[in-house]
Parts: structure tokens; sequence; C-alpha cells
């Protein structure tokens, strides 16, 4: 840019660019608010709100002309309530004056040339949208809106060709050669260009069903269809329509050249609404004055048609499509009156209280929260929406079909999870790859699948662990994470669902090298085990990862928060200890087991408070000194009855374990 | 005789003990059993019959000093004890066991706290699916097919005709309370949702909501600005300011957007409320006649309102996060800072 150097120093921008100084306002226009999306309509509201009141632009001047009169036909008056036109002649197409290219700049408009320009000017000054053709294009000088056979080709204004369907309402010439789809978009060979001379001008309106039906079928959105598809005001065409003409003489200097056509075959009346006072003090909570509700809908063009004891009687202008009920004048009457003018009582106030589940679900997965927390676990919230190819890593196990997003945002947010895994180990990832390799997590979310045509999604508690378990201090070094880590957390969750008689198994999910699979009253709950490297070199990572995945449905469903007292034994428990050298594949669940089967009565508790695998015992064999807690409720254990059900123990396990015992 | 227990008298009454030790062997010199004073009484059988009365005076009262001699120091030496301070064996800071506690997740902690407040008030909890029908996520809530509103919400869809979707509010759970029950209801659902936008700092595909819902006889405006008011004071403060500005969502009518005062500048504008004051929690209004008659209740007879805010909006103003990726992304220095308020 160059710029006149002999202006004075500090010579404002503005002031040489010839720039007024303008206020832009922005509204939030909801999508029922159609009428306001002008702005007339926005004067509209604000009288109501200022109480004060507002001219329109004349159209005074306005002459019809005596020429040729563009003939229109309305096939669909349905689709097309009300068609008016009027053809001006003698027309320059150029560039608009600067008054009009700055006023549409300013919200945001790319100027095209006048009689364009002109059109848009009046959209979005009354919101009327308008459509100008070259009348000397159209076909026997005649219009006809009428929809066309699915598959006719149509060249739009973006010279882009497209398929016409059935339900696309159309404007025609007098052939039927389709100029433009109504209210949407025009044709690339019916609109102005610069060797256009006479115009024909279209203010129409158009049913929102059938716009809607036309934007979706091509996708297209513009300034009009966003108006006709919400409502625009049928009984405001004329007037947009002349003072559209006006302005197009003014600035393109042509002239009137026919009457304004207006096939309105069945004019659209005012909705009637009745609003009863005692619904009205109902909704809003406090009696309002009655002047005053009668004076903001005044205001706001509703016609008070009747008033009574009851209520009102009232008639809206067909412009306000949002206000056809009971509840939506009290929306108006509150909208106006202020919405914080409505007082909030000191007291709370309450008519009814809902009941309270007897197992609080929200409750006992926040305690978990808090007790995993307290464990030095972190919980995570992980995207349910993942990649595809997850699933399969899953193998048999997967519980079904993946849920895919028809309209995904992209291939890696294109499924459902089917197992709270993957975006889990994605978490481990992202944290490894920072630095933070002494991870504990855990996630309670949602799996979703199909199965047999049906959607399904079920709550799911998981764990995750890897690197240290407790962190180098100066007590102890850094101690990697074992199995039993995990199964310490998974059986503290367990025992805080009030999940007894747990049994285990071995874990069957093939994403596991080994692990358990925990069952409650022969239903399995939960998994946790040993990530397979395969699976966790999905996400790179390269160190062991423990995992558990628990049915957090079953548990909540299984919890009873049920306690009856057992009477405090009040004789005295005994401890034996047994040395059981075995087969390494002996795991301590067979001794429980079978120590269990054998005294059913006297034995309270099985424990190992010792592991040995070495060279004394020789190759193959394992060495577990075991614990056993034997109490009778009603009596004193004598020497000998502990001395035969130990005996019973041993003789059970050199027999049925293989076991030599320790003396 | 006489004099070796005067002698030994003496020896008990200027004897020093200043310690355990001393206390130890001064107890098993003249107190214990194989004592001194143990001996002379042994020795007093032998002594002659007529002195016995006078000696046996003497020794017990040397008995008596002795033993109270004894007593007298140790509760000295224990009470000096009590209260000595020791040295400690080791250096007291040097850290514990290193700190091993976790945190819960700013979103759970948040939506534990809506709960607790509304709970407080009576309204429960109530859920539903994540993947929804459109009759439940739309069509019940006066979302007309075609309708311009369903373009408001950006959709995930998951079948076309019927079309399955991924729900855009917890509304739909609104809706199955209202299908599966009687009026009145009283009740909030938190959960998470979806809207077809691209991960941002400002936006997210997935996230989640509480919504509420309160249908009785003669349930007001006035009682929608009250609970939300109180819900407001609960959550950010007895100083907060509320206010409610007219809006539309197809399932209420009037409807309102909830604003309150800046957490940050109390009001008076700043770059978190784009300096107008106020910052917008969520939307509410009196559910629409046409909800209430597709959900089987008549209109005529019971009115309510609803209410419906984000829970990553509020844990962002509470805690003053300003990225939502931070929430899906989990980073531990991230989760580790809401640790000591979990």
């Amino acid at each position: 840019m160059v710029l006149d150097t002999n202006l004075p120093n500090g010579t404002p921008a503005a002031k040489y660019f010839n720039l007024e100084a303008d206020y832009i306002f922005e509204i939030g226009l909801t999508p029922n608010r159609a009428d306001a999306a002008s702005h007339l309509g926005v004067v509209r509201d604000l009288r109501a709100l200022l109480k004060r009141d507002y001219c329109l632009p004349s159209v005074d001047g306005f002459r019809p002309g005596s020429g040729r009169t563009i003939e229109v036909e309305v096939e669909n008056s349905a689709a097309c309530p009300r068609y008016s036109g009027v053809s001006i002649e003698g027309v320059t197409v150029g560039e608009s004056p600067e008054w009009l290219k700055k006023r549409l700049q300013s919200i945001g408009l790319t100027p095209i040339n006048n009689i364009v320009d002109i059109t848009n000017f009046v959209l979005h000054e009354l919101g009327q949208p308008l459509h100008a053709f070259d009348a000397g294009r159209i076909a026997g000088g005649k219009i006809i809106v009428k929809t066309l056979p699915g598959g006719t080709p149509f060249v739009t204004l973006d010279k882009q060709e497209r398929r016409l369907r059935d339900n696309d309402l159309m404007i025609c010439d007098g052939e039927s050669s389709p100029m433009c789809i109504a209210g949407v978009f025009g044709g690339a060979g019916s609109g102005i260009t610069e060797s256009t001379t006479a115009v024909f001008l279209e203010s129409a309106c158009f049913s929102p069903e059938s716009i809607r039906r036309t934007v979706q079928n091509h996708g297209l959105n513009t300034d009009a269809s966003f108006r006709f598809a919400r409502g625009t005001d049928p009984n405001g065409t004329v007037y947009a329509l002349k003072r559209a003409a006006l302005l197009i003489c003014e600035v393109a200097g042509g002239r009137v050249a026919s009457e304004v056509v207006d096939v309105y075959s069945q004019p659209v009346a005012h909705f009637e609404v009745k609003a009863g006072w005692k619904n009205i003090d109902r909704l809003i909570g406090k009696r309002l004055d009655r002047q005053e509700i009668t004076g903001i809908l005044q205001l706001l063009d509703i016609e008070i048609a009747g008033q009574s004891e009851e209520g009102l009687q009232l008639r809206v202008p067909p412009y306000r499509v949002d206000v056809q009920r009971e509840a939506d004048v009290v929306e108006e009457i509150l909208r106006i009156y202020g919405y914080d003018n409505v007082e909030i009582p000191p007291h709370m106030g309450a008519s009814f209280l809902a009941d309270f589940p007897a197992v609080d679900k929200e409750k006992l997965q926040r305690n978990l929260t808090q007790m995993l927390a307290a464990r030095g676990f972190f919980e995570i919230i992980t995207n349910s929406l993942t990649k595809p190819g997850y699933s399969g890593k899953l193998g048999d196990a997967r519980p079904g079909e993946d849920v895919e997003i028809l309209n995904k945002l992209s291939e890696d947010l294109a499924v459902m999870r089917q197992s709270l895994l993957f975006s889990g180990l994605e978490v481990l990832a992202y944290n490894l790859n920072r630095r933070q390799k002494d991870l504990k997590l855990f996630e309670f979310g949602k799996i979703y699948y199909k199965k047999e045509g049906k959607y399904r999604e079920h709550p799911r508690l998981a764990l995750y662990l890897t690197g240290d378990v407790h962190a180098e201090s100066w007590r102890s070094g850094g101690q990697p994470v074992q199995f039993h880590d995990l199964a310490q957390a998974v059986s503290q969750i367990l025992y805080r669902t009030n999940a007894k008689n747990i049994e285990t198994a071995d874990a069957t999910l093939p994403v596991f090298g080994y692990g358990l699979a925990y069952r409650l009253s022969n239903r399995e709950v939960g998994q946790a085990g040993l990530l397979k490297a395969d699976i966790t070199r999905t996400l790179d990572i390269k160190v062991p990862v423990f995992y558990a995945e628990l049915d957090w449905e079953y548990l909540v469903k299984a919890y009873s928060p049920r306690v009856v007292y057992q009477e405090v034994s009040r004789y005295p428990e005994v401890r034996r200890d047994l040395s059981l050298v075995l087969d390494r594949q002996v795991s301590f669940r067979d001794i429980e087991t079978l120590a269990r089967r054998q005294e059913r009565k006297l034995l309270k508790q099985v424990n190992v408070f010792d592991v040995y695998e070495g060279q004394n015992i020789g190759a193959g064999k394992k060495s577990y000194s075991v614990s056993f807690i034997l109490q009778d409720e009603n009596q004193t254990l004598t020497d000998e009855v502990i001395d035969r059900t130990m005996q019973r123990l041993m003789s059970a396990y050199e027999k049925e374990l293989g076991a030599t015992i320790r003396k | 005789m006489l004099e070796k227990i005067r002698a030994i008298h003496q020896q008990v009454e200027s004897i020093q003990i200043e310690n355990g030790d001393q206390l130890e062997q001064f107890r098993s010199a003249y107190v214990g059993r194989k004592g001194v004073i143990a001996d002379l009484f042994e020795s007093l059988k032998t002594a002659p019959p007529e002195d016995r009365r006078a000696i046996g005076a003497e020794l017990n009262n040397l008995k008596n000093l002795a033993q109270n001699k004894f007593t007298e120091t140790r509760d000295r030496l224990e009470t000096q004890q009590a209260q000595a301070t020791q040295p400690a064996p080791v250096d007291l800071t040097l850290p514990g066991y290193p700190n091993e506690m976790g945190s819960m997740h700013p979103l759970s902690m948040v939506r534990a706290r809506i709960v607790e407040i509304f709970e407080r008030i009576g309204f429960n909890v109530a859920d539903g699916p994540e993947i929804e029908d459109d009759w439940h996520n739309f069509t019940s809530l006066n979302f007309p097919p075609n309708h311009p509103a369903r373009e408001m919400q950006d959709t995930f869809f998951i079948g076309k005709n019927p079309d399955m979707v991924l729900r855009t509010h917890t509304s739909s759970v609104q809706v199955r309370l209202m299908e599966n029950g009687k009026p009145p209801f009283r009740a909030i659902m938190p959960g998470r949702v979806y809207r077809n936008e691209a991960i941002s700092v400002r936006a997210h595909c997935v996230f989640h909501q509480v919504e509420g819902i309160y249908i009785d006889r003669n349930v007001s405006f006035m009682d929608l600005k009250q609970t939300l008011y109180h819900f407001s004071r609960e959550m950010f403060g007895k100083d907060i300011r509320i206010r409610f500005r007219p809006s539309f969502f197809p399932f209420t009518e009037p409807s309102a957007e909830i604003d309150i005062s800046c957490l940050i500048c109390k009001g008076s504008g700043c770059n978190i409320c784009k300096h107008s004051g106020w910052v917008e929690i969520g939307g509410s209004g009196m559910v629409d006649p046409n909800v209430l008659t597709n959900c089987g209740i008549d209109p005529e007879e019971f009115t309510g309102f609803a209410f419906g805010m984000g829970i990553e909006r509020i844990t962002n103003l509470l805690y003053q996060v300003r990225d939502l990726r931070l929430f899906t992304e989990n980073d531990v220095r991230f989760l580790r800072q809401f640790g000591p308020v979990s």
C-alpha cells in the first residue's frame, strides 16, 4: 500500500480512507426467531423493550409501470403460498454506490453488482429474500412455480450441475425450464449479467418444510434458504418488493415497467391463541399486572382480540412463527418483562422429594474411586470413540460387533470401544512418552457393541499398572509391579463391593500372557493379568503392563449393603503352621480348596507366609509355609481335636497334592 | 546390730540416685529380697529376745525409709523421663514413604459435587443409554424431523432408517424417566454426550452433562430460578450472582440461558468473561407442553422445569482449566494437581 506522504503527521487513517464511525451489534439469534433475522426484526423487538416507536422506509413513491407483465403461475401453492414480482426496465448493471457497498461490507457481505446488492440489502433490512432474474432470459415471458421430474439436471449459479429431486420446488420459465431452485439457489442461466437491462424481481414466500427438504437434498445453505426454512412473513412480500424496486431504480437507473404480480391464493391468517390468566400466573410463579401483560403483547404486534376474567384471546401475526401456544405467549411476556425481574423467593421450596435407591450406585462408584485414589491410583476418563482396529485384537473375546459411526470425524474416532483396554493404553503411552514411568490408573467407563442387531452398552472398571509399584526411596529401591499388586487392588475392589466367595480360574482373554479370571456365584466378574507384548506394542509401549477389567455393572447389581451381625466367638482361635514341599505347578488355590473340603467347620482361615524355591529342595519343587486358623464357635478346641484335624490335612496334602511335610 | 542399722540408715539417706541403673542398684542392695535390709530382718531372729523390740522398730524404720526412697525416686525418674525430649535416632526430615496417593479425575469430582448439591434438595439420579433412537434424542423433545433446531447439535449417526444416534444431550434420559413413571418427578441425569465436532482447545466430540427436571402441579419459572440460584451458590460460593437470558431450546418454553457472575473478576470484566462480567453455565426453561404430551403427561395438569449444564464447563470455571483436551489426555501431572482435594 502506498500512502500519500504529504499528509500531516498524526492524520487518522480512518479519515484518510474516509471511513465512517460505525457500530456493529452482534446478536445471538436462536433458530426459532426467523422474524428477527433482519434489521426490521430487531427493531420490532427493541420497540417492545424500549417502548419507542419506529418508522419504516416509505414506498409511497412506487408507481407501477404499464409495460408487459410477466405472468406467474403457481402449481404448488402449499409449497409457495405467495409469489409477488415486478419488472424493471432500463437498468444499467454495474458497481454499487459507495454507501451501499459499505453497508453490505459492514455486515460481512461481498458486493457483487448494483442489482444483486439491492436484493441482499433488502434481505437484511426486512428479512424478505428476493431474487432478481434477467427478464430477457425468461422464455415465454412467464414464470411457473412447480416441481420437476426427479433427475432433471440443473446448473446452479456456482456452475455445478445438480440432479433435481421430484420434491424440489423450482422457479421455471414459460417452457418449464428450471431457472432457480425456489428460495435456495439461483441458476447459472437466468441471473443478472453485465448486459442485463430488464430485471424481473421476485419476492415470494415458500413453505419451510419444502425449503428444508431441498436444503437437505442438495446440502445447500444460503441466506435466503436460512430464512425460508425458518419461516418468513407472507404478508411482507409486496412491501419488500416495492422497497427493492425503488432502490434499484435509484442505483441502477431503471424504471418500474409493470404492475406488481401477486399470486396469493389463500392469505395466511393470524394465529389465534388463547391464554388463560391462571396458566400464565402458574407458569411464571407470580401474578403480573394485567395491563402490563396486554401492553407488552400489543407492543409485539400481538392483537388483543378479546379479554375476560378467564384470560386473553390473541391474534398473533404470521411472521411470529414461534408464537402459537399459551406457553409461547408466556415467553413473550417474560422476555419483555425481564427474566431477572421475577424475584427469587428467599426460602427453598419443593412440593416433592424424590425417592432414593436402596443401592446408590453413584455413591458406590464414588467410594471405590476414593479408595483407589487413596491407594495411589489416578482416575482417568477416556474417549469412547476409538480406532476400528482395536477390537480385532480382543480375538474371540470381543463382546460383539463394533458400533460404527456413519459420519465419523476421522478414522481414529470411527467406532465405539468394545473394551477399556486400548483407550487406557493410549493414556499410558501418552504419559510414558512424557517420562512418567510409574503409573497406576483406573477408569470407570462403558463398553459398546452390537449383538444380534441390538446395541449394547455396559459399565466396566479397568485398572492399569506399570513401572514401579513403590517409588524409589531411602528405605528401599523401586519395586517393579507384579501381578499380585494388581490382584490386591482387585480383591480390595471385590471386598468393597461385598462380593463374597470369589473363585478364580486361569484368565481366558487373549490379551493376557498370564492372569486370573474372577468368578462370583459362577459368573465371571473380571479378569486380571499381564498384557502380552504384542498388545502393548500396538501403542509402542515397551514395558510390562498389568491390566484388569471388571464387570462393574454386575458388581453393582450383585451388591447388597446388608450386614447381619454374627456373635463374636467366645472361644479362642488357634493357629497351626505346615511347611509343604510341592511340585511347582501345585497352586495355593489347590491347597486352600483342599483344606476347606477337608475341614468345613473349624477352619477359619488359610494363609501362606513364606514361599521358597531353590537348590535346597530340588528342581521343579517349591516350599510353601502355610498357616491355618482353627476355631470352634461352641467350645474351646482341645489338643486332641486340633491334632486330629491337622493330621487329616497333612495326609490329604500328601496323598492328593504329593506334598512332603517338612517337620 | 543397732549400729549397723544406723550406718545403713545413713547410707540410704545419703545415696544419690540419678538414673535407672542406680535405682536398680539401690533396689537390689537395700529394698530387694536379697538386699541388706532383708538380711538384717533375717538376723533379727538370732538377736537377743530383749533387744528384738528395739532393733525391730529401728529395722522397720529403715525398711520404710528405703522403700519410700525407692518409690519416690522411681516416680521422680519416671516423670523426668516422660517429660524429657530424646534426641532423634535418625534424620526426621527424611521423607516418609514417597507420596503414593492418586486422585479422582476433576470431572468426577465436579460431577459428584453437582450430584451432592441436588441430592440435598430432593433430586435423585437417573440414567439411560448413550446410544439412542431418534424419538428419545430428538422427536419426543420437540425437534421435528428436518427442523433447523436439529442443526444446533452436530449429531453422530450410527444407524439410518430407523435413525440411531449417539445422544447429543442427556435430555433423552428425561424422556425415558417420564415415559416410564408417573409425575411428580425430581431428578438429575449426569452422563456422557456426543457432538460431531473436531477435538480442539474449546470443543470435543465427547463431553459430560448434568441435566435436571422437576415436574409437578404448579412448578413455575420462579421455582426454576430459585433452584438454579441455590445450586450456583452451593457450587460457586455465597456471593455469586445469577442472571437468566431469553433463549431457545425446542424442549422448553419459555427458555433461558443461565449466567453467573465471573468467578475470576467478580463481575468487573476480564479475559475469561470476555469483559462482560458474566459467564454462561447452562440452559434451562419450562418443559414444553409438547414434550409433556409426548411423554404421556397432561400439560394442563402438570408443569415443570428442566435445565442442563456441561460438567467440563463448570470444571473449567472452577479450576481455571483452559484446554478441554486435558480432560481426556489424562496426563498424570495434570491429574495429580487434584489429588489433595479429591
